[in-house]
């Protein structure tokens, strides 16, 4: 019997001696994997304009119908992406998400991508819903909030989709009422500078 | 088409078609489907997208299956068996990628995108095609609610087709030639047709999107509900898309005994109003500052009951008037017309509160609950006389119907009036009438005593053994006939003479119903007299006796204080009856007004109770057609707030003043309403048995006119901006046409305007200063005025003095003041 | 109830209070139970790698009437609802309920007649753990920030330290929380202040005027 406790009591005495494996969180915080799937956020160009479009690509995707996106018309006036649709309204209810990342496998403007934060919780129902002004990120160094106007985005000369915008992304029908032109002939601009197989994606 | 059934076999089966049916119909006989981009069942073959590619035995080449005739013993293959078809659709379909410019994620058309689909599910995974592809500015508004984004185009030709076979406006138009070709618009003249939503539809790929719907939702987020259109009594079926409580679009339901596969822009497009601010949310009563105030329904319902017992403590029954508008539900008609006899004990109901002349009362009766001519009775007519209607502006999908069978067939289509609105492109003949004297031309047509060589060959055409008689002969009497004295009688007389089929066409989609629940004085569902109340009696406590009034009746009492207590349902009378004048009085003098409405009118202001009604898209019910075809449709949201059914508001009004009216659901009163409201004697049947007592048959001439006066002729427009149920829809209001007074050239020479010109028409009454148009459609002495469309109702141009008189009016250049006014 | 509910009325102890919480907040027994995938991963928090005893959790108490904290780990289908109620109902007070992963918070992805949307439908929860399932630092995440939501609980309500007293009147509900939310909350208390919901044109904090006989 006094056999047994000592080969009991010595695991354990000699267990006392051994490095511990335990993580001290959350005094020390181990990395996760750099594609873990954590909280999402909405990115934006270098020159603070919103990548996403709208598209509801990422809800159509989302098998737990977490998403909501509803999008709307940029103007001259008020441009928050590039072309002609916008986000406005984004919505992501962290209460149905499972962060199976379908949404930025769906995402055709890489607007949607995820963070590694997982510290999410929270004791109100509401505090999951996480709007566009939660998710989106933040603006670049010296970079203006959208809206910006489209001479502001025509002055900067940048290109968005590296050149291969299906569209003009400036041309905007609005502008259009209020100035009417000719639209006999087709439009050639030097925005498909940099083609490559696969055509015009976006 | 003829009977002969041929046999042709595609894909190794054998299937019987009749003679000159498509390959691609055929196909779709046996379940397959072969791809297309162009083919629409109802237009015209074009095969301009080539999609459709089939290999046909015997032929060198591949053959378009959307343009190529079946023949006896054709063998054909599709893509499923041959290799050959299925190459050349393959090519074909990245070949039409090459332009497409793959914005599939901005664009309003992904996820319903025939386009696509198909390039999902047969087309290539990469694209070989590196260089630029064709860019054009997008997208261009061709209308206010439709924008064109010619890149996405795939040259189809369903637009233009559309608008040349199907709607009969050719804005829309193909232009340049190769890989320029594009769809435009004239430059000069804008887009404006009240069908031009349906091109949206049909496009195959996102280069017609609608302004109101663009970037608001995506299929899989809406929604879908079979509806029926309460804009007009055409009846078309809709598909209600919503989401999130809201309505996101409302599209065409195919349904081929009605609307086939269109509507109207005004159906389409004419929804905002149901989220409108100013629709009334909660019950509201008179408070203690005599100010309206949101009260409980039982509050409101209590304050209603204990106003009209007042009214009925005072004067009993006739005490009370009930009023009601065009936009009911069968169902809530049917409730109307039994509270106001079985519970209040009344007779003073009626829906007509358009200006008329009383004889129509037999000839309503005959129509009331009848089956009549339908759609395709209409469409397969030989002949078709129109009378007091303008189907393009009231009625627009009887319209396509009537240019439908005028081209396929040649349908004779005969107008009698004064004018002959918008039918100038169909009409065979046009019998002129004076205004007011379309009774006694159609009572002549219908006797043979016909003067002028016009209307002895309309006569030989409506009947008889001579050449070119018709075999088939329909005649559709509209609401505007009212207005003439024995018109719509002698258009009846006209119909059983010649052994055609009559049918009355009111404007609004729930007059039919509102006819078919005898909501109007004298006459009980089903168009029973009252003294042959017959099922009615055993059905209702209580059916009067005596006749009530009419809504004039029941307005001119009302203000001479012997009606006490008004029942608005669905009713603006401000707005919709003749004479504001009158109604304002009316509406003052009463003790009591209960209105029950869905949005805030000038009426609400005099009420004494609101009562908020849910929108036919947040309820169930049914409507009825013209033709008298009933067609339930099914909730597609809830109601905003605290409104109720408009039957369930009167039944518990009636529970309120002591009275069970017995329904708990619309079915309970559908299932009461069905036996009474319909009847199975045919309109003509009915209309042969009053042979034996004659109709009021017009005979006297119209007064002549005096120097420089005009005979005023309303007619309604399509749209109209003071509209309750286009509130809020501003894009559409954008398409409307400008209201204007039309009036024939010599009048105008006479009156020195011309077209273009801003003139003044007086009447004894008052004037309304409005753009003058010069056609040569309406008939000397006549002045066609956009009724609808006035800032102020006609009835204020009428002496007030003798309101139901003849409405003579004098046209001359405004003056110079109120243009810069106007301006 | 336990310590607050046999204070006598006006009483407020506030060293008193704070040295029950400490206790509580770090003694907290969780109950043993898992009912799906989540369970994994609250096994693997309380193993030596994440080692929840860390916190006060020594022991996972399969017994209820030991337990403190019921973490709901996993879905909770209709039928196990009342046997999670039944759990709840046999822990005694002080208790505490945390809901771990999607699932047993809202429903996760499993929108469907089988399932609770949601374990709050069925008890109060105290805390909610997002994740799908929740990795273990989220789950302690979770619990340390329970915890300071015990170490802050007060036995009567008042104004905690730096708190402005319109703030406290806002979190305990005396009134409309947020005048610009639009909600069940606004409308609830929209009675109350007089031109809170933007309708009536009384100055802010009048009484209503006689005709809105309120």
């Amino acid at each position: 019997m006094f056999n047994a406790l000592r080969k009991g009591f010595g695991l354990t005495f000699k267990s006392m001696f051994r490095p511990s494996s335990t993580t001290e969180y959350p005094d020390t915080r181990r990395d996760t994997a750099p594609r873990f799937h954590g909280r999402h956020v909405l990115n934006r160009w270098p020159d603070g304009l919103e990548k996403c479009v709208g598209c509801e690509l990422c809800a159509w995707a989302c098998p737990a119908d977490a998403i909501f996106v509803r999008g709307e018309d940029n103007t001259p006036q008020a441009r928050f992406s590039p072309g002609e649709r916008y986000g406005a309204d984004y919505q992501i209810n962290y209460l149905r998400c499972i962060f199976c990342g379908l949404c930025i496998e769906a995402c055709p403007t890489r607007a949607l991508t995820m963070t590694n934060e997982y510290e999410l919780s929270a004791d109100k129902r509401e505090d999951f819903i996480f709007t566009k002004e939660m998710l989106l990120a933040p603006l670049p160094e010296g970079a203006k909030p959208p809206p910006h106007t489209d001479d502001e985005v025509e002055a900067r000369g940048m290109t968005y989709y590296q050149g291969h915008a299906a569209q003009d992304p400036l041309r905007h029908w609005q502008a259009d009422l209020a100035a009417p032109e000719e639209h006999g002939d087709p439009v050639t601009t030097d925005l498909l500078d940099d083609p490559r197989p696969g055509g015009g994606q976006g | 088409m003829s009977d002969d059934q041929i046999t042709v076999t595609i894909d190794g089966t054998e299937v019987q078609v009749p003679e000159g049916t498509l390959v691609i119909r055929a196909a779709e006989r046996l379940g397959i489907t072969i791809p297309r981009f162009c083919d629409h069942p109802l237009l015209e073959p074009v095969a301009a997208c080539r999609q459709c590619i089939v290999e046909i035995e015997g032929m060198r080449k591949p053959m378009t299956s959307c343009s190529t005739k079946a023949t006896d013993g054709m063998v054909v293959k599709t893509h499923l068996t041959s290799d050959m078809a299925a190459v050349a659709q393959r090519g074909q379909l990245e070949f039409l990628l090459i332009n497409h410019p793959l914005d599939c994620p901005q664009c309003d058309k992904g996820g319903e995108c025939p386009l696509q689909d198909q390039a999902l599910a047969h087309g290539p995974p990469d694209s070989r095609f590196i260089d630029q592809k064709r860019r054009y500015e997008k997208p261009i508004p061709i209308s206010p609610q439709i924008l064109l984004d010619r890149e996405r185009c795939v040259l189809c030709a369903r637009c233009t087709r559309f608008s040349q076979e199907i709607s009969g406006d050719p804005f829309i138009e193909l232009f340049e030639r190769g890989a320029l070709e594009q769809v435009a618009v004239y430059e000069d003249e804008p887009y404006h047709s009240y069908f031009s939503g349906n091109v949206i539809q049909i496009c195959p790929v996102g280069a017609l999107t609608s302004t109101s719907y663009r970037f608001k939702s995506r299929p899989f987020d809406l929604r879908s509900t079979g509806g029926v259109c309460n804009q007009c009594s055409a009846g078309c079926n809709l598909r209600v898309d919503t989401r999130r409580g809201g309505i996101e679009r409302q599209l065409a339901a195919d349904n081929m005994a009605v609307n086939e596969m269109w509507n109207c822009d005004k159906g389409r497009f004419g929804f905002p109003w149901v989220s409108h601010p100013e629709r009334l949310q909660q019950p509201q009563a008179r408070g203690s500052l005599l100010a309206l105030e949101p009260v409980s329904w039982h509050g409101a319902l209590t304050t209603a009951a204990e106003g009209l017992q007042a009214a009925l403590d005072a004067g009993g029954g006739d005490a009370v008037g009930v009023l009601t508008g065009g936009r009911l539900t069968d169902e809530d008609a049917y409730a109307v017309s039994r509270f106001a006899r079985d519970a209040v004990g009344t007779d003073n109901v009626d829906f007509r509160l358009w200006p008329r002349t009383d004889d129509e009362r037999e000839v309503l009766a005959a129509v009331a609950g009848a089956p009549g001519p339908t759609y395709e009775d209409v469409e397969h007519a030989d002949v078709v006389v129109v009378a007091g209607l303008d189907p393009e502006e009231e009625v627009p999908i009887l319209h396509l119907r009537l240019r439908k069978a005028w081209r396929k067939h040649g349908q004779r289509i005969v107008v009698v009036g004064p004018t002959l609105g918008t039918m100038s492109e169909i009409a065979w003949r046009w019998v002129r009438t004076d205004a007011g004297d379309e009774g006694r031309v159609l009572t002549a047509l219908a006797t043979g005593a016909t003067t002028g060589e016009l209307q002895d060959e309309v006569a030989a055409a409506l009947g008889g053994d001579g050449e070119g008689a018709a075999t088939s002969v329909v005649v559709l009497a509209g609401e505007r006939l009212s207005r003439s004295p024995g018109a719509l009688p002698s258009a009846a007389m006209l119909a059983q003479r010649r052994d055609a089929a009559f049918a009355w066409v009111p404007r609004r989609n729930g007059a039919r119903g509102a006819l078919d629940a005898g909501l109007l004085p004298g006459l009980l569902p089903g168009g029973r007299p009252q003294s042959q109340a017959g099922p009615v009696a055993d059905a209702w406590d209580h059916v009067p006796t005596a006749p009530g009034r009419d809504a004039r009746g029941i307005l001119e009492a009302a203000a001479a204080g012997e009606i006490k207590a008004l029942y608005l349902v669905g009713v603006d009378p401000v707005r919709d009856f003749e004479d504001p004048r009158l109604a304002r009085a009316a509406l003052e003098a009463a003790d009591t007004v209960i209105v029950q409405d869905l949005m805030r009118t000038e009426t609400t202001a005099y009420a004494d109770v609101l009562l908020p009604a849910a929108a036919p898209q947040e309820r169930v019910g049914s409507f009825t057609t013209w033709e008298g075809r009933r067609q339930p449709f099914p909730q597609a949201l809830p109601p905003q707030r605290l409104q109720q059914q408009d039957w369930d508001i009167t039944r518990q009004l009636a529970r309120a003043l002591g009275a069970d009216l017995g329904w708990e659901t619309a079915s309970d009163v559908r299932a009461e309403a069905a036996p009474l409201m319909d009847r199975r004697a045919s309109v003509a049947e009915r209309l042969a048995a009053l042979e034996s007592e004659p109709l009021p048959l017009a005979t006297a001439p119209v007064p002549p006119l005096e120097e420089g006066e005009l005979e005023a002729v309303v007619a309604d427009l399509l749209l109209a901006e003071r509209s309750t149920l286009l509130a809020g829809a501003d894009d559409l209001l954008a398409t409307a046409r400008t209201p204007s007074a039309v009036m024939a050239p010599a009048d105008a020479e006479r009156a020195g305007v011309g077209h273009g010109d801003t003139v003044e028409v007086r009447g004894p009454g008052g004037a309304v200063t409005l753009p003058l148009a010069v056609r040569p459609h309406v008939v000397e002495g006549s002045v066609v005025l956009p009724g609808n469309a006035l800032e102020a109702p006609v009835g204020t141009l009428a002496d007030p003095d003798d309101p139901t008189g003849r409405l003579r009016v004098t046209v001359a250049a405004a003056p110079a003041d109120e243009l810069e006014e106007s301006a | 109830m336990g310590l607050e509910a046999k204070l006598p009325n006006g009483i407020l102890l506030t060293s008193v209070e704070k040295f029950v919480n400490w206790g509580r907040a770090g003694s907290m027994w969780p109950a043993t139970f898992g009912l799906a995938c989540c369970a994994i991963e609250m096994m693997s928090t309380g193993g030596s790698h994440y080692d929840l005893a860390r916190f006060g959790q020594e022991v996972f108490r399969a017994s209820p009437r030991q337990a403190d904290l019921m973490i709901v780990a996993g879905r909770v289908s209709q039928k196990m609802a009342p046997v999670v109620r039944n759990l709840y109902d046999q822990m005694p007070e002080p208790k505490w309920v945390l809901s771990m992963g999607v699932c047993a918070s809202s429903g996760g992805m499993f929108n469907n007649y089988a399932i609770v949307q949601g374990v709050d439908h069925v008890v109060p929860v105290d805390m909610y753990v997002p994740g799908c399932p929740p990795r273990p630092e989220m789950l302690m995440d979770g619990i340390l920030k329970l915890q300071d939501k015990v170490k802050s609980e007060q036995f009567v309500e008042r104004p905690k330290p730096g708190e402005s007293m319109e703030d406290f009147r806002r979190r305990t509900g005396w009134i409309d929380p947020d005048p610009s939310v639009e909600g069940v909350a606004a409308a609830q208390f929209a009675p109350r202040s007089g031109t809170r919901s933007g309708r009536r044109d009384t100055p802010s904090g009048a009484e209503p005027g006689p005709s809105q006989e309120r």
